[in-house]
């Protein structure tokens, strides 16, 4: 039993650092977007409560910062939606039409899916120039989608292929057509793994950077991880509290949906990663 | 439609010219995003790389101009070396801390679910707004890091961490271990809950200690895994960008520039002909390693 002992004090130790290494960052961001001086840890200077900042960003319409955050979600809520819509009606040709090639299929949005952005960016900008949509939200959708769907294929095939044949055979029988069975039997019963694909899918395009940085150009298209990287406020001096502030109210929400859905977002990423 | 599921039912296990054509259709739309927006630009950069083509400049066929250029360009010699000193560093050490954190989520522990989404957490969060937070962290004279160094001795004098090429160097790689080691932590979780327990058990019958069990048991049988997140972080790794761009801008005098960042610096002051060689060469290096990547992580698992 002495081993028992051994075993859960290094389990512990290793909560209390794991829980520090992964959280300190995000504390430190609220802890600065929450105090009058971004510098309270200097000797001379204590820590000052104030909600300043986050008025500041959420009122002051010369940061943008709310044009940042709604052309985000909309970006990043669109392209998962039509990721979902895209990738399912290939996951399931693939996983229950036949037709010849599918493990090519597979294979080839596999690679896709690991080709550096940096490959592609610089040809997009003078694609999207000559359709005239830099600085757009299509523009950032529609590379968004084509972007996030070899994975959302990944998973989703992987989801659909667990579910019986029989069910949808049977539903066949009964009269219905390809698409009736795929919206009305596949869909609902592999509806926990739509939901992972949907949330990872968010969760890439609300992340996605280079793309972002390179296609818009002001705050009609510019989405929140541009809009605060580049923030370098008004008068010069960096302001810390703003930007810390912003970061706060846009990884909140990612925060309390990675709570939320803990079990559903890293199920997801398992099969895409993995098992495939 | 309703003819074609009868087909399908009155002829099992035959190729049907009504299948095959409603499966194109059903693939389709995935086809022609991912040709539209990922394979023509991919082409069109192969392209751009063998021409001389600069804003405001006429485009001119220069052929492989370009790449001889980078053979003797310093910048691009320097980006390369950052880039594979980069992967050799930050690579191992997420796949170490990542595979303790997959232990830890493991463990029969109280709040185990609470525990899965903390560690979650910096993975979810935009990599360039936590870069922002970590250009915080390494402000020289008021930020945490300096603070936590001076105050625990660690160093007497503050750390000058984004000015110094060493210091740049571990503040990027502590930034991007911190981001993707949940993403580790998460793989080698998979492989650990795929051991069967009668396994562990019966180590445990034949005496062998909690390092033995680690090391004889759980490390062979999780191999697999390691080496499909090892390959995933390496490419990923190779196109490292955001958190570069936001918390070094490739600095100090480029001795932090990666090669997705230096291909950037290109494209941004117009020069899409050079840039786009720079894009390719890495092109052709991640792809290469992703085809080893899908030899090795897929093809054992023909499960459809």
């Amino acid at each position: 039993m002495r081993e028992d002992k051994i075993k859960k004090t290094i389990v512990c130790i290793g909560m209390v650092f794991c829980l520090t290494f992964c959280l300190f960052p995000f504390i430190y961001m609220v802890a600065v977007s929450l105090s009058t001086r971004a510098d309270f840890l200097s000797q001379q200077v204590t820590f000052n409560f104030t909600l300043d900042n986050f008025r500041a960003v959420l009122t002051n319409q010369s940061l943008h910062f709310l044009d940042y955050l709604r052309n985000s979600i909309v970006v990043s809520l669109l392209s998962a939606f039509f990721c979902v819509v895209v990738a399912s009606l290939s996951a399931y040709a693939i996983t229950r039409l036949k037709f010849p090639g599918k493990m090519y299929l597979l294979f080839f949005a596999l690679a896709v899916s690991m080709f550096p952005q940096i490959g592609l960016v610089g040809y997009l900008f003078k694609f999207m120039t000559k359709l005239g949509w830099i600085n757009t939200c299509q523009g950032l959708l529609f590379p968004y989608i084509a972007w996030i769907l070899p994975l959302s294929l990944w998973i989703l095939v992987s989801y659909f292929s667990q579910i019986p044949t029989e069910l949808d055979k049977a539903a066949l029988i009964d009269g219905c057509t390809y698409w009736q069975s795929l919206s009305k039997v596949i869909i609902p019963v592999a509806a926990p793994g739509v939901l992972s694909v949907f949330l990872l899918s968010f969760i890439f395009a609300f992340n996605e950077f280079m793309f972002a940085l390179m296609l818009t150009t002001d705050y009609k298209a510019r989405t929140i991880p541009v809009g605060i990287a580049l923030f370098q406020g008004l008068h010069g001096q960096t302001p810390w509290g703003n930007i810390m502030a912003a970061s706060v109210i846009t990884t909140l929400p990612v925060v309390i949906l990675t709570l939320v859905f803990q079990r559903r977002i890293i199920s997801g990423l398992t099969r895409g990663a993995v098992k495939g | 439609m309703k003819n074609m599921a009868e087909n399908r039912i009155e002829e099992p296990g035959m190729l049907t010219h009504r299948d095959i054509k409603s499966a194109c259709l059903f693939i389709l739309p995935l086809i022609t995003l991912i040709f539209l927006f990922i394979l023509v630009p991919v082409i069109g950069t192969f392209i751009n790389s063998l021409f001389q083509d600069v804003s405001f400049l006429d485009k001119k066929f220069i052929f492989l101009k370009n790449y001889q250029q980078l053979f003797s360009d310093p910048g691009f010699r320097q980006a390369l070396k950052f880039t594979m000193l980069f992967i050799l560093v930050s690579v191992p050490l997420e796949i170490v801390l990542g595979t303790i954190f997959a232990l830890l989520m493991n463990a029969d522990v109280p709040l185990r679910g609470l525990l899965r989404a903390c560690v979650l957490i910096p993975w979810a969060i935009p990599a360039a707004i936590s870069a922002r937070t970590w250009e915080l962290i390494y402000n020289y004279s008021y930020g945490l890091a300096n603070f936590i160094f001076t105050r625990l001795g660690i160093t007497s004098e503050p750390v000058n961490w984004l000015g110094t090429s060493i210091g740049a160097f571990g503040a990027v790689v502590a930034a991007d271990v911190w981001k993707t080691t949940p993403f580790v932590a998460i793989i080698v979780l998979a492989g650990l809950q795929s051991i069967p327990e009668e396994i562990i058990n019966q180590a445990k019958v034949d005496r062998a200690n909690l390092l033995q069990i680690f090391f004889k048991v759980t490390v062979p049988l999780i191999k697999p895994v390691i080496i499909v997140a090892l390959l995933f972080r390496t490419i990923d790794g190779l196109r490292v960008f955001d958190v570069i761009y936001v918390l070094t801008g490739g600095g100090p005098g480029g001795e932090t520039t990666s090669i997705s960042h230096y291909a950037y610096k290109y494209f941004l002051s117009g020069d899409f002909g050079y840039g786009s060689a720079v894009s390719v060469v890495l092109f052709v290096v991640a792809f290469s390693l992703s085809v080893i990547y899908v030899k090795v992580g897929r093809f054992e698992t023909g499960q459809i």
